[in-house]
């Protein structure tokens, strides 16, 4: 993949992720992604994943993946960002995350995501 | 017949990484400064502020006050044309024999072969869990 078809690849990821359009998710991730997080340390698959997206949306109305910086280099990408929730209380929240994505013939294939789990209540608009 | 070694610049990125991992992880602070460039910054997503070089080394000195040691584990490194992204796993082992693993992401801007910028993604839940 050329570097402008990955850095498209992970715009479209993240797009799709904050459109609620699992069907693009569904598309984009490889039938046996693997994705790992830093805060439980933990494989879920892609179908485990997606099965999850609904229940974290609880509460938010809407959710932006801004301020994307996207470094690609051969078979995936690093992306930088800034999370920015707005529940329904109306309060507004903000996480700063890394995920590490590898990719193979269009597809992403696994997903290493970094983020500091501390800000989860802050963010949510817990007093 | 000499053969003129071949460098890239993934592999002089990914060297500069492992240097500065080694550095930090052997409190060698004068070789962390050279990895630096004079006017690096740092991020980090605990904060979410930057900090200075001075300020970054500061921090690592008061760090090996409080800790026995720290190693920089499982290293997996990408690089790109103007930095580096490291995944590891920091193994830190305080005074008093607790332990505490951070799985963490770090990523470089590099210019002239010295480090610009670092940001820094980590758990700050996992400082409680100390075994």
């Amino acid at each position: 993949m050329t570097e402008y078809e990955i850095r498209e690849l992970c715009h479209r990821f993240f797009d799709a992720y904050q459109d609620g359009r699992v069907d693009v998710l569904r598309e984009i991730l490889s039938d046996d992604c693997i994705i790992w997080h830093n805060v439980f340390g933990r494989e879920t698959t892609r179908d485990e994943n997606l099965a999850a997206y609904p229940d974290s949306y609880k509460g938010q109305r809407r959710r932006t993946y801004n301020d994307r910086v996207i470094n690609a280099f051969d078979d995936g990408f690093v992306i930088q960002y800034s999370l920015n929730g707005v529940m329904k209380t109306g309060h507004k929240g903000a996480l700063w995350i890394c995920i590490v994505g590898k990719c193979i013939d269009g597809k992403i294939t696994r997903i290493d995501e970094y983020m500091d789990s501390s800000k989860f209540a802050a963010w949510m608009g817990a007093q | 017949m000499t053969v003129a070694q071949m460098t890239t610049t993934d592999s002089v990125h990914r060297k500069l990484c492992h240097d500065l991992l080694d550095a930090i992880e052997q409190g060698d602070l004068a070789a962390v400064e050279r990895c630096y460039a004079p006017g690096m910054t740092m991020w980090n997503n605990l904060s979410a502020t930057t900090s200075t070089r001075d300020e970054n080394l500061a921090a690592l000195a008061r760090g090996y006050e409080i800790q026995r040691r720290r190693m920089y584990n499982n290293r997996i490194i990408d690089t790109f044309d103007d930095g580096f992204v490291a995944r590891y796993t920091c193994h830190v082992v305080l005074h008093d024999g607790s332990t505490v693993a951070l799985s963490s992401c770090l990523v470089a801007t590099v210019r002239n072969g010295e480090i610009t910028h670092l940001a820094d993604y980590m758990d700050s839940s996992k400082f409680r869990r100390r075994k």
